[in-house]
């Protein structure tokens, strides 16, 4: 099955070799992307102008302290809000309004709690036109890939947070989506799930290398599963530093406790306790 | 508390339940029997004993009131009530959908419902027995127009209450909007109507025996009434407790039509 994906992802990699007027391999692209809410003496500046490329195949985290704008951009890029100034492309081409290309996992409370977990998973194929079988085919499919083939009956309320985030994902990979948005996908988790969790998505990464964008407020979680790390500031969120981390590669689970690992821990928790502090005397001054 | 204690605790309370209702039915046999001497504490005129009431019940069952069997009086209570309800849901709910989803719906069907919402509707029924006469289309227009605002709004709120994030994830998924609609909100609505639907019952009941109290010659709450002006008062409490009975198993009906479809309701996933 997983081989299955990565050979399809492979063919389609082929197939956009041709476009390439483009930056090359550039999935999704945000050009001098600002937003603000509000208007007036209300407004609230939530991002300053940001660039930024996401390759394609990469797995790309925002880390950033509350409220300095990370879900605002995994929003924009979904279609879900606006820009207010600048765009974000998609393939080359304006993202207009949410659409099946984009997959996205939301933290809680997204999976249709009147379906069961077949027919939640199943509704993506659905929706983008494949017949009932053919759709409830693919979503078992998919169900076994994060490990709930035996629970496709059950209902989102008979299962624990761990499961209900998996048939979340499954339901997002069930469309094939060409990016996966995820915002804070683990973040109401216990710690033990969640580390389980992660090795999950790093494997179905490494099987499938479907670009992604991943929102966290946890560096560990970033470093351990991302190509490209990206530090945000408090609000108004801009940039502040991008790293390059190589242990999404690695299949041991110890790496977290490698010297490389935790140097990088370092200075990324270095950078990101001072936005940390500043975003927290901005709530102490609302 | 343990699964246990809570079990205990409910087992307890129902106990509590029976036992203060036996006791209310025990206070009714000792307050109508003649304990004291040959005459009871309260007149049979005022209040019969539970065993009256009872041989009048059976009385009914085999005679009849008025002419018409206790079956045709029940019948038409509920044909009554059971036209007014099923044609309430199926016009307010599917307007109460369309005002949450449009606000330009939303817009144009507001004020009608806001300036009838707080009338009291029963004071409409002189003016409705003129336009429609004394037959059954003002008793059930009566209802119609009191359970009309309740579920119509309530299904345009249980429409501004669906998650966000459960409208936005179908619309990643590329759902069309009916799909959205059909598949998304609609469903997610479904509890929020459930429960206006089971308060409109109480309210619809209480509309049907304010219409059968003033112009009809059939329903059981026209039973009640005339038989008071012949102060027939064990009929008079044959009547009430059909009604209460009726009340409550369209209530219990409610509930278990809500469990079944509903299961998800007050539930996270």
């Amino acid at each position: 099955m997983e081989q299955d994906l990565a050979g399809r992802q492979q063919a389609k990699q082929a197939a956009q070799a041709a476009p390439a007027a483009q930056a090359a391999g550039v999935k999704a692209r945000f050009e001098e992307v600002s937003k603000r809410f509000g208007s007036g003496s209300d407004a609230v500046q939530a991002l300053q102008p940001i660039s930024l490329d996401i390759a394609e195949n990469a797995f790309v985290c925002l880390v950033g302290p509350s409220g300095c704008g990370k879900t605002t951009l995994l929003n924009i890029l979904a279609g879900f809000e606006t820009a207010t100034t600048g765009r974000v492309l998609m393939d080359g081409r304006p993202v207009e309004g949410p659409d099946a290309r984009r997959g996205v996992v939301f933290q809680q409370g997204a999976l249709f709690t009147w379906m069961n977990v077949l027919d939640n998973v199943a509704f993506g194929p659905i929706a983008t036109g494949k017949s009932p079988s053919q759709a409830r085919a693919i979503a078992s499919q998919f169900l076994d890939v994060v490990g709930l083939a035996s629970f496709a009956r059950r209902y989102p309320y008979e299962l624990s947070g761990g499961m209900q985030q998996r048939v979340g994902i499954a339901r997002a990979l069930a469309n094939d989506p060409e990016i996966l948005l995820m915002d804070e996908p683990f973040a109401a988790l216990d710690a033990q799930t969640r580390e389980l969790l992660q090795e999950e998505i790093k494997r179905i990464w490494q099987n499938t290398r479907k670009t992604v964008l991943w929102i966290t407020h946890s560096i560990e979680e970033a470093l351990f599963l991302a190509t490209d790390v990206v530090v945000m500031s408090a609000r108004p969120g801009r940039i502040k530093a991008t790293f390059r981390p190589q242990f999404a590669h690695s299949e041991d689970p110890a790496v977290v406790a490698s010297a490389d690992f935790m140097r990088m821990k370092a200075e990324i928790f270095g950078l990101l306790r001072g936005e940390a502090l500043a975003a927290q005397r901005q709530e102490e001054a609302q | 508390m343990s699964r246990n204690q809570a079990n205990a605790a409910s087992r307890r309370a129902r106990w509590i339940n029976l036992a203060s209702f036996a006791g209310l039915l025990l206070f009714w046999v000792l307050i109508t029997a003649p304990l004291f001497g040959s005459q009871p504490l309260v007149a049979p005129l005022f209040l019969p004993s539970p065993a009256s009431v009872y041989d009048t019940f059976l009385m009914l069952m085999k005679n009849g009131y008025q002419g018409k069997t206790l079956w045709q009086h029940i019948g038409i209570s509920l044909f009554r009530f059971g036209v007014a309800f099923g044609v309430t849901i199926l016009v307010a709910v599917p307007l109460g959908l369309w005002m949450g989803m449009n606000r330009t719906v939303k817009a144009v069907l507001d004020p009608p419902i806001e300036i009838t919402r707080p009338m009291p509707k029963l004071a409409l029924l002189p003016l409705l027995i003129i336009w429609f006469g004394i037959g059954e289309l003002s008793k059930i227009v009566i209802i119609v127009l009191a359970l009309f605002p309740i579920l119509s709004i309530s299904a345009m709120q249980a429409v501004g209450g669906v998650g966000r994030r459960k409208v936005q994830a179908a619309m990643a998924l590329g759902a069309s909007r009916a799909m959205i609609f059909r598949r998304v909100i609609f469903p997610a609505s479904l509890p929020g109507i459930f429960t206006s639907i089971r308060v409109s019952i109480g309210i619809g009941v209480t509309m049907l025996v304010g219409a059968e109290l003033i112009a009809t010659n059939a329903g059981i709450a026209y039973m009640a009434m005339s038989a008071s002006d012949f102060l027939l008062t064990n009929v008079v409490i044959v009547g009430v407790l059909i009604m209460a009975v009726l009340g409550y198993t369209l209530d219990l009906l409610a509930r278990a039509l809500e469990t079944r479809i509903v299961h998800w309701g007050g539930k996270e996933g």
